[in-house]
């Protein structure tokens, strides 16, 4: 009786929908600001290599972003 | 004859119920970007209510709820709709005096629960939809969204705090263009949603439409319309008090309290949850301040909001249970509601009259 009332499935999925976009996104925004910090910082040290990978890490990190806001999207239009 | 008039009042009254649910909510969905510089106020209020409208036409399952699963759409009539609506306004019009931070959702939701009880008994009222769809996500969701946004800022503080300053922050401030507009986007898909629902409910009841029809095109379209004209509307008080009463934060936090808000809303839209988005949105930006240091917690708003959680829902239900006995006074026809709508337009132009001559507070109250 309690768990129909409850619509405890629909429940949980809301709170793993916002636990997995609200700090998975953030966490990877984070990163991408954190890939554009160590690439100015690594580039005044002449370190080259060092520097691209954080560019590249931080720049994969913002298109994960991109992806997740486009999927939240599409997910929210297409039930 | 009657019953269209009715309904024609109902429309536009639901129409005006949503118009200053966006008037109200406009301080909640853009204030963390002014107060963080991550954009200009008008600019912020311009992109909020473009989004706003957006968001209203991306689902139908909130309005669906409304609509069909809080009430028995089979014993409710226009009237009972209207009566509703008077007692969400009033409740909202009483909050607002007092500076109180209420939730129009509940507000609206308890108003036609309150008037149904009135007219045909607890029978009329779907207990599984209402405290399965209304009050458990209306308890939870804050909760969830002050502990993502918690975690989330706990977490971006450990990922970049050996970076400059000045690149985290112009970071987080571009970011927040993205995470204030998916909340607005948010807010106008849940919010506009409650209208939508309202309604469709008053269409069913009316016999306009079947009793499993979606909401037709013009009233999510009128609904989008009315709630972007109120956000935009309700904007330009907010630049007058910007920098004076809106909370610091840095744009970390604006940024995980935007992204928490707008996933918890999202989210619960989906699953055709109706929110209060101002809750969430308060649980998000205090989550984001408790991450940083408990103490910046504004405690007395959080139980301030406690209190409007426990008030809301009875004294609307209150209130549109008794205006439905007031409008049965003069029979079922169209006397009751037209002569409640005109005593309801002179109390607010009193309130507002009197409010305007003493100054309004810029509170938290809305949807």
């Amino acid at each position: 009786m309690i768990a129909t009332i409850v619509h405890t499935d629909e429940l949980l999925q809301t709170i793993a929908a916002s636990v997995i976009a609200g700090i998975g996104v953030t966490f990877l925004f984070s990163l991408g600001i954190w890939g554009a910090g160590q690439f100015a910082e690594l580039s005044r040290s002449e370190r080259p290599v060092a520097a691209t990978a954080a560019a590249l890490v931080g720049a994969a990190a913002l298109l994960c972003v991109a992806a997740a806001v486009v999927t939240g999207i599409v997910v929210m239009t297409h039930k | 004859m009657s019953s269209d008039v009715i309904l024609v009042i109902v429309v536009g009254t639901a129409l005006a119920f949503d118009f200053t649910n966006g008037f109200h909510d406009t301080a909640n969905v853009v204030a963390t970007s002014i107060s963080t510089g991550a954009a200009r106020p008008s600019v912020a209020i311009g992109f909020a209510s473009l989004l706003n409208f957006v968001g209203a036409f991306i689902s139908i399952s909130v309005a669906a709820t409304v609509a069909k699963d809080v009430v028995d759409a089979d014993v409710i009539t226009p009237t009972i709709v209207f009566a509703g609506l008077i007692g969400a306004i009033a409740w909202n019009l009483i909050t607002w005096y007092f500076g109180l931070p209420s939730s129009s959702s509940h507000a609206l939701i308890g108003g036609v629960v309150g008037s149904a009880v009135a007219a045909a008994g607890f029978e009329a009222v779907l207990a599984e939809g209402l405290v399965g769809k209304v009050l458990i996500p209306a308890v939870v969701a804050p909760i969830l969204a002050f502990l993502v946004a918690g975690a989330a800022i706990g977490i971006s503080y450990r990922v970049v705090g050996r970076q400059r300053p000045g690149i985290v922050s112009r970071g987080y401030r571009y970011g927040q263009i993205v995470s204030g507009g998916l909340l607005a986007l948010a807010h106008g898909t849940n919010d506009a949603q409650k209208t939508m629902g309202i309604i469709t409910l008053a269409l069913i009841a009316n016999g306009t439409l079947g009793a499993e029809a979606d909401p037709p095109f013009w009233v999510i379209a009128s609904s989008a319309t009315a709630i972007a004209l109120g956000t935009y509307s309700g904007g330009w008080r907010i630049i007058k008090t910007t920098g004076t009463r809106i909370i610091k934060m840095d744009p970390a936090q604006g940024f995980s309290a935007q992204g928490a808000g707008a996933a918890v809303i999202l989210a619960s839209t989906h699953f055709g949850f109706p929110l209060s988005t101002t809750h969430v949105i308060n649980g998000g930006v205090m989550g984001a301040g408790a991450g940083k240091r408990l103490s910046a917690v504004r405690w007395g708003v959080a139980g301030n909001i406690f209190v409007a959680w426990l008030l809301t829902l009875p004294a609307a239900a209150a209130i549109g249970g008794l205006t439905y006995g007031f409008t049965r006074i003069f029979g079922t026809g169209a006397l009751g509601p037209v002569l409640v709508t005109l005593m309801a337009l002179s109390l607010v132009a009193a309130a507002f009259a009197r409010r305007a001559q003493r100054g309004a507070p810029v509170t938290a109250a809305g949807g």
